[in-house]
């Protein structure tokens, strides 16, 4: 008869150890959703909660730096985690990481971080800084097959040209997107020679897709970039505290082109409009000249007519004068001119206006 | 420094200084001439370097999906 094996023995700390493996191998990483509850942090490091729906309950551990956005009793949420058993038997759960689920608790942990960082100053209007007029080198992070990237580098060489773009491609959806876009902003930040501005993009998408934006250490490494930042994420109607922490905000990706460059075409047609006014300013030009010449012109003939009427009325009050002094029109008045010695016995000639007589002075008496 | 090795900033700026010239107390006509064939040659070169311009987009080599 053959012997059966002995079952085999383990310690206790053996046994939780195996568990532990077997665990390990099956679910190495796992997804739940469900809601929190007993939400609360020890010592200001080690978070503890309890993840339910409406049949079940398991123990979750994590610490503080794990949590990416605020999480409330009540949230519901998706954690990343591997099952454990703890020394004392305890089966709970280590949270890789966690993450608001539902439009409800993904609304609410943004608002309990717009109000925390707001309350800080990071979305200060003094701490904006200006971006320059036209930049020569530009630093983008973006997924580089996200249609938003496409729609930013087509209206960026429509509009200009000659700049240096330095392209990080990172994930921008999806659990590890905000660590890669934070190792990006930290690659351009250490570069030697820094680029003039960071531009941050992607295109549309659902509130669970653009929650990456909403990740507290990414939007702290934005507002600690040393070089001056441009976020264009989702559609005009999206905004995440990206957008808000920012130094300039971008509706979209397109729109976020349109404001890093000037528009060529625009410009050339500046450049047109600017050479086109020049000649019609030196007609102008000539032309006042022209007419400021003729107005002189027209003054000296008025001059000259002044001075020919005044010449013309001084001679006709002279020749009046004249007439008046003329000894024809004072004979004319009756009047007569004696010739001759006025003397008794004398013979003297008087000239009237027709006639000229002799006469003998007959008697001289003075007056 | 020639025309050739100005930028386009320079070159606007210097457009857009002639431009000025024109609305200035300096301005006359004897010069008219000559500042307006300046500014006819500085526009020309402006609007060809803009169109011949293209930006040189290069792809970051570092993979940011892991701490390097």
């Amino acid at each position: 008869m053959e012997k059966s094996p002995s079952p085999l023995i383990f310690s206790v700390s053996d046994f939780i150890a195996v568990v532990n493996q077997t665990f390990e191998y099956a679910f190495s990483t796992i997804q739940i959703e469900g809601e929190v509850a007993s939400f609360k942090v020890n010592q200001g490091k080690f978070v503890f909660f309890d993840l339910k729906d409406s049949e079940g309950s398991i123990n979750c551990f994590m610490t503080v730096w794990q949590m990416r956005a605020p999480i409330e009793d009540g949230m519901k949420v998706i954690v990343s985690a591997m099952p454990k058993l703890t020394q004392w038997g305890k089966f709970s759960l280590t949270i890789k990481a966690i993450r608001p689920s539902g439009e409800g608790a993904i609304k609410k942990s943004f608002e309990v971080l717009k109000t925390k960082l707001e309350t800080e100053g990071l979305f200060a209007p003094e701490r904006k800084r200006l971006l320059p007029k036209i930049p020569q080198r530009i630093a983008v992070i973006s997924s580089v097959q996200a249609a938003g990237y496409a729609d930013f580098i087509k209206i960026l060489n429509d509009r200009w040209g000659g700049v240096e773009v330095n392209v990080a491609h990172v994930q921008v959806q999806g659990e590890g997107a905000p660590d890669q876009i934070i190792r990006a902003i930290n690659y351009f930040n250490q570069q030697e020679l820094l680029p003039e501005v960071l531009v941050i993009i992607r295109g549309g998408g659902s509130a669970d897709d653009l929650s990456t934006f909403n990740d507290e250490p990414l939007v702290r490494a934005i507002a600690g970039s040393r070089i001056p930042t441009l976020v264009g994420v989702g559609h005009e109607v999206d905004t995440t505290l990206a957008d808000l922490v920012a130094d300039v905000r971008a509706a979209t990706p397109s729109n976020a082109a349109q404001i890093l460059v000037p528009d060529k075409n625009e410009i050339i047609h500046l450049v047109r409009y600017q050479l086109g006014s020049l000649l019609p300013k030196i007609l102008q030009l000539i032309e006042q000249k022209r007419q400021a010449i003729s107005d002189m012109a027209n003054q000296i003939i008025n001059n000259i007519e002044v001075t020919i009427d005044n010449q013309f009325r001084t001679v006709t009050s002279l020749k009046s004068v004249l007439a008046q002094l003329n000894p024809n029109a004072v004979l004319a008045r009756g009047y007569a001119i004696i010739r001759g010695v006025q003397a008794i016995g004398e013979t003297i000639e008087v000239e009237t206006s027709k006639d000229i007589i002799k006469a003998e002075v007959k008697n001289v008496v003075r007056k | 420094m020639s025309l050739e090795n100005k930028t386009i900033s320079e070159k606007t700026a210097e457009l857009t200084k002639l431009v000025e010239w024109f609305d200035g107390e300096d301005f006359s006509l004897e010069a008219a001439l000559d500042k307006y064939k300046e500014a006819e040659k500085l526009a020309t070169d402006i609007e060809k370097d803009l169109k011949s311009l293209k930006n040189d987009i290069q792809i970051v080599k570092q993979k940011f999906d892991a701490e390097n």
